[in-house]
Order: C-alpha cells, then sequence, then structure tokens
C-alpha cells in the first residue's frame, strides 16, 4: 500500500543521518572562525555579575568607559566613569556584593524561564488531548502519534538549524539582557545591521550557542515553535499520511516558524522598522499571537486546502456534515491544561522573573480567556439553542490565542474586551470555514490559530496603552509621544503608526505563512499524494498507519468498517 | 415455556429488574443495544453542522420464563419500564421449544 514507506526512503534516511552528523562536526570546526565571537559561558559560572545589577527602570549603576572621544558628551561620560571608578576602588566589597546580586537576578530569570518554558512543554500534552477528543474514535492513534511526532520531529529540525536562522544573529550569547546575554545585530546569514531577514550562527547549538544563557533561551523558544508545530494538527487531521505529516514538521521547525520568528523575535527587520521607518515602536508580538500562533494557522489553512476536506466531509448538496467529537472529557481536559500552560507561554515571555509585568500579564491572560469562553458559549447558546463544550473551548482558546500579542501592552479591562471580540471572531471563523471557503478544519484550528492570532496581533495596535516597553525595539528609550516613560501606544491611546505597523506585519504573517506553504507542499503533492486511500480514510487511519487501535477493545466493531457511525455518513 | 424480549429505556433497567426478582424470575440476560423506532432518532447540532443521531441506546431484556409467569413478568415490565413519554420500547412474547442447561444436560421447564 503507498502510504508505507519504501526502501527509497529508508536510504533517504540513512543519508540524512550521515549528513546530519559530518554538518554538525563540521559547524563545531568553523565556528571558532568568526573573529568577533562573544565569549560563550557553557558552564554559566560567568553569567550574570555586577553589570547585572540595574535598578527597577533597568539603569545599571556600572559605568562604562567611553571609548569615542569625538562624541559630543564625551567629557560628561569621562567624567561619570572617572567617580564611578574613584568609588569602586573605595569601596571594593560593594562590587563583590554587586557581582553576586547580579549573579542571582540572572539565575531568578533563568528559573523563571525555564519554568515557564516547561508549562509551555506541558501544552503539548493538552494540544494533544484537545485534538484527539474532537476527532472519530477510528482516528485517535492517529492523532496522538501526530502530536507525540510534532515533538519530536520539529525539536530536531530546531535544534539544527531552526534556532540559528531565528536567533542567529542576536540570541548567541545570548540575546536578552534579562538571561545575562549582550543583544548584537550583527550575525545575519541575508541581511545586516537593522534589516536582517534571516539569522546565521548557532546552527546545531555548537559555537557561541553552546552557552548557559544561549541555551536558557533556546529550551523556551523551542516549546513556543512546537506550538506553532502542532495546530497544524488539529486541521490536516484524519487524511494526512504519517510521511507527510513528518514533512511538513521539519518544514515548520527549521524553516517557516523561524524566518518569520527572525523578523520579530529575532532582531530582524520586522522589529526595526520602528527605528528604520518611524513606524510606532516596529512590529510588536510580546508572546506570539502572530509569530507561533498565527504562522501555525495559516500553514494550517494552506495545508487544509492541498489535502481537501475528509470523505463525507460535504453532501452531494455540498452542505457540510458533522463528525461529532469522540472524547468530550478529553476535550475539555485539553483545554484546561492548554490554559495552564499559557500562564507559562505570556507571563514567561518576559524571559525574568524581575520584569514585574507578569503579574499583569497574567491575569490579562487569564481574562481574557475566560471573556473568550463565556462570547463563544453565549454566542452559540443564543445562535444554535445550546452551547456547544467544543465552540466553548474554542473561545478560550481563542480568547489566549489573541491576547498572545497584547497581554504585556494593555490594561484587564482591554483583555475582557480583547477576549470577547476573539470569542466571537473564533465562532464566525468556524463557520465560515466550513460553509462558505468549505475548508475542513476538525479541529477549528484555523479560525482559533490564524483568526484570531492575527486579530490579536492588530488588536495590540488598537488597545495599548504606553504602560510598558518604554524602549521596546530600541525606540523612544528616553521619552515617546513626548513622554518619558511611555511605552508601546496603540491607536485609541494616540499612536496611530503603531496600529498601521501592526495591521501590515500581521497581514504580511498571513501571506508569508499561507503562501510558503501553500508553495511548497503544492510540489509535494504533485510528487506524492500526501493524503491516505479512500479505504484507510473511511477504516480510520490508526490500524493502516500504525498497525494498532487506540482502543482496542473496540476491534472488533470498528474493522467491521461497516458501522455508519464510524464511516461519518460517508 | 415461553420467552420475553423487552426493548425500555437504559435508566429503567433497575426499576424493571427489581420487579423481575421480586417475582421469582431466576435468570435475565440485558444487552447494551442501539435502534429506532417510529420516532427515527432526532437531530442535533456539532459545530454548526446538523446531524441525526438515528440509533438511540436501548437495554434489550431477554427472559425465559414458565406458562404461569408469563403475565406477571410482562406486567412488572410495563409497570418498572414506562414513563408515559414517547421512546418507552416494547415487549415481545414468543413461545420457546426447548430449554437445556448446559453444566447439568437438563432439559424442560426443570432447566430455567
Amino acid at each position: 500500500m503507498s502510504y508505507i514507506p519504501g526502501s527509497g526512503a529508508r536510504k533517504w534516511f540513512l543519508k540524512a543521518v550521515v549528513a546530519l552528523v559530518l554538518t554538525n562536526a563540521l559547524s563545531g570546526a568553523v565556528a571558532p572562525a568568526f573573529a568577533e565571537e562573544p565569549k560563550r559561558d557553557p558552564s554559566g559560572v560567568a553569567t550574570g555579575g555586577k553589570t547585572a545589577v540595574t535598578d527597577a527602570a533597568g539603569n545599571s549603576f556600572v559605568v562604562t568607559e567611553p571609548t569615542d572621544k569625538t562624541a559630543p558628551d564625551y567629557a560628561q561620560s569621562k567624567k561619570d566613569f572617572d567617580e564611578y571608578q574613584a568609588q569602586a576602588t573605595k569601596e571594593p566589597l560593594a562590587l563583590k556584593v554587586a557581582d553576586s546580586v547580579g549573579h542571582l537576578k540572572i539565575a531568578t530569570n533563568f528559573s523563571w524561564t525555564l519554568l515557564t518554558g516547561y508549562l509551555v512543554l506541558f501544552m503539548q500534552a493538552g494540544f494533544a488531548l484537545l485534538t484527539c477528543g474532537l476527532v472519530r474514535k477510528k482516528n485517535a492513534g492517529h492523532l496522538m502519534m501526530l502530536n507525540f511526532a510534532a515533538y519530536v520531529f520539529a525539536f530536531l529540525a530546531y535544534y539544527a538549524v531552526g534556532y540559528a536562522f531565528q536567533f542567529g544573529a542576536v540570541a548567541v550569547n545570548a540575546a536578552p539582557a534579562n538571561l545575562g546575554g549582550v543583544p548584537t545585530l550583527n550575525h545575519f546569514l541575508i541581511g545586516s545591521g537593522q534589516w536582517g531577514f534571516l539569522g546565521g550562527k548557532g546552527f546545531f547549538l555548537t559555537g557561541p550557542a553552546y552557552d548557559a544563557s544561549s541555551n536558557c533561551l533556546t529550551l523556551f523558544e523551542v516549546v513556543f515553535m512546537e506550538t506553532a508545530g502542532y495546530i497544524i494538527v488539529g486541521a490536516i487531521c484524519e487524511r494526512i499520511t504519517f510521511w507527510a505529516f513528518l514533512l511538513c514538521e521539519l518544514f515548520i521547525g527549521a524553516f517557516l516558524y523561524p524566518v518569520f520568528g527572525c523578523w520579530v523575535w529575532g532582531g530582524g527587520w520586522l522589529s526595526q522598522i520602528g527605528s528604520t521607518l518611524h513606524l510606532g515602536h516596529g512590529y510588536v508580538d510580546f508572546a506570539g499571537s502572530s509569530v507561533v500562533h498565527g504562522v501555525g494557522g495559516f500553514c494550517a489553512m494552506a495545508l487544509s486546502v492541498i489535502l481537501g476536506p475528509r470523505l463525507g466531509k460535504y453532501g452531494p448538496d455540498g452542505k457540510p456534515r458533522a463528525f461529532p467529537a469522540h472524547n468530550i472529557v478529553f476535550v475539555v481536559t485539553g483545554t484546561f491544561i492548554l490554559l495552564f500552560g499559557w500562564m507559562g507561554f505570556n507571563p514567561g515571555s518576559t524571559l525574568g522573573a524581575t520584569d514585574l509585568r507578569i503579574a499583569v500579564v497574567a491575569v490579562n491572560t487569564n481574562l481574557s480567556a475566560v471573556a473568550g469562553s463565556a462570547a463563544a458559549m453565549l454566542l452559540w447558546y443564543f445562535m444554535f439553542g445550546k452551547p456547544d463544550i467544543t465552540m466553548a473551548c474554542n473561545g478560550m482558546l481563542a480568547g489566549l490565542v489573541a491576547i498572545t500579542a497584547p497581554c504585556a501592552f494593555v490594561s484587564p479591562t482591554s483583555s475582557v474586551v480583547i477576549g470577547v471580540i476573539a470569542g466571537v471572531l473564533v465562532c464566525l471563523g468556524v463557520l465560515f470555514n466550513e460553509r462558505i471557503l468549505k475548508i475542513d478544519d476538525p479541529c477549528g484550528a484555523i479560525s482559533v490559530h490564524g483568526y484570531c492570532g492575527w486579530f490579536g496581533a492588530v488588536s495590540l495596535g488598537i488597545f495599548a496603552d504606553g504602560t510598558y516597553g518604554a524602549g521596546w525595539n530600541g525606540v523612544g528609550a528616553l521619552s515617546y509621544l513626548g513622554k518619558a516613560g511611555q511605552g508601546v501606544t496603540g491607536l485609541i491611546h494616540g499612536d496611530a503608526s503603531q496600529f498601521w505597523t501592526q495591521l501590515g506585519g500581521a497581514t504580511l504573517m498571513v501571506v508569508y505563512a499561507f503562501g510558503l506553504t501553500f508553495t511548497v507542499f503544492s510540489v509535494v503533492n504533485k510528487v506524492r499524494s500526501m493524503r491516505v486511500s479512500k479505504e484507510v480514510e473511511l477504516t480510520g487511519l490508526d490500524v493502516p498507519e500504525f498497525g494498532m487501535l487506540a482502543y482496542p477493545e473496540d476491534a472488533v466493531e470498528m474493522l467491521a468498517a461497516g458501522s455508519q457511525a464510524h464511516q461519518g455518513g460517508a | 415455556m415461553k420467552r420475553i424480549d423487552a426493548v425500555i429505556r437504559p435508566s429503567q433497567l433497575d426499576e424493571v429488574k427489581q420487579r423481575l426478582t421480586g417475582l421469582g424470575v431466576t435468570g435475565l440476560t440485558a444487552f447494551e443495544v442501539r435502534g429506532f423506532g417510529r420516532q427515527k432518532g432526532h437531530t442535533e447540532t456539532y459545530r454548526g453542522s446538523e446531524y441525526t443521531v438515528d440509533f438511540l441506546p436501548k437495554i434489550y431484556l431477554s427472559i425465559i420464563v414458565a406458562e404461569d409467569l408469563v403475565e406477571p413478568v410482562v406486567e412488572a415490565i410495563l409497570e418498572g419500564a414506562r414513563t408515559g413519554v414517547i421512546g418507552d420500547g416494547k415487549i415481545f412474547v414468543t413461545s420457546l421449544d426447548e430449554v437445556i442447561r448446559i453444566r447439568t444436560g437438563e432439559r424442560g421447564p426443570g432447566a430455567i
């Protein structure tokens, strides 16, 4: 049967493994060739010292020696430096204490970033339960395997090249000052300075990427990439072959996600258009409404279009048919696990517990989640007479996805408004996909992550109130809109340019994620069909694709393949 | 000997069982089944698409009794299974040729 990879695939796999090992060895040998390499610190003992000690506003007490003698403020800087030196000589003990405090501060931020990263990792379990519960029983094993393999293969792809593409420019030993690194913008593979398009260092986490600070960031970022990776499962399940799915995961982990991630979080051009083109604070996405969820959602949409709807989803009259969820208990439990994991996703994105905005972020995230769920529940109650449990769950996820970009920049009340809009949007999106576009999305992934991800990034440009993010992306560190300490500001608080930036950036994300995925996988699908055969789809993918059932006690009933419930009316 | 089959609501099984054991019925077999009657199921909405629940869950009882117990058993099932709402089920009574107890090989009413 065509869905079993033959010996050709095995040879290809062997070649890939050999290539991987060789590249790894090679990149290790080549890495030291970069002369301006920041010093790496794999053991972590040299990470965090007195230079990390700052006041609450982020000002360091350590004064560095001015080097540019022609600078207009050279005299003042030199004077400050001399004063600092004199004080430091007088109080050597204070410097030692400061070193210790700095190390502790970085350690606190490490703990926070890693622990929230573990929470995000746990979202994988939530997604697995949610999507598995939403499909038919005959595909439960298939769903669990997709979610599981997504983690495994996308992780390897991200380790090999994804991290370097995304953060090679800034995070190699290591971007955020919160984690003890020094951000720079000079290691792009494509582009340079403030116009970077692709990072280019740290392949296979070698060279300067083999560093405690850098690896702290790696763990946090890899689980974010995984989120984009498993979003697609919800839209392409019940009909995609396993080999095609693995290709999708490698594509997302190695390329699709890291490239857009580089543009927004890796010091790439989109994040810098605040400085270069004077567009607000540049394109801002705090925790990834667009970078993670939007990219995943629109990639899922392209794949779903290529695959086509499940057999029997649309009747001869073109009317959509329902394939009810097989386990609502999984769906609700999964959604709650996702909510819990999101407490790492959003607050963790400060990359440091010393940024006390985390409390506001956590409250905003929760508020938007419940507002989204309430809106979806009530809207469905009103439209169809009964509140659909799966849509109530989608509503909560919609609120979470939408608040992910603006969570640090908006007030709690704005969060509720964003959640309500997302809750309505996700319902309309599901109906729009199902009835008008006729795109079959079994779990609502396109509507939840794609549409609400786009909306979340745009909502930042509307609701950001300027209380947080002064100096974001290097814009307005001293003052913004004529006010000192003014942070990222949206349309209703007086910065229309931020709104246009968000609208443009989020829309670019849609075009990028959908367009690139559609192009690449249309070709793949031409070479070899990514879809399972008709018989396999009717039987359920569990046995033909994986040789076992999720619920073996159903073997007689399911393999008979005659029962109407399992054919979904096909 | 008669065989009495009854399709009842799952929720009424306990009521029926209690009444039957009170009558001295010695054995009872229950199947979980699905089916439809004159109502032909009903329509629900899942994520905005309609679907029909054609086959409703029911309990199918099978009881073997001697002639004299037929009427009391039927009465007991009627009492226990009736809610007065559509979907209460049906009772079928058929004649039975032979009953054999596998352990002893005993035949006839004594084997019931």
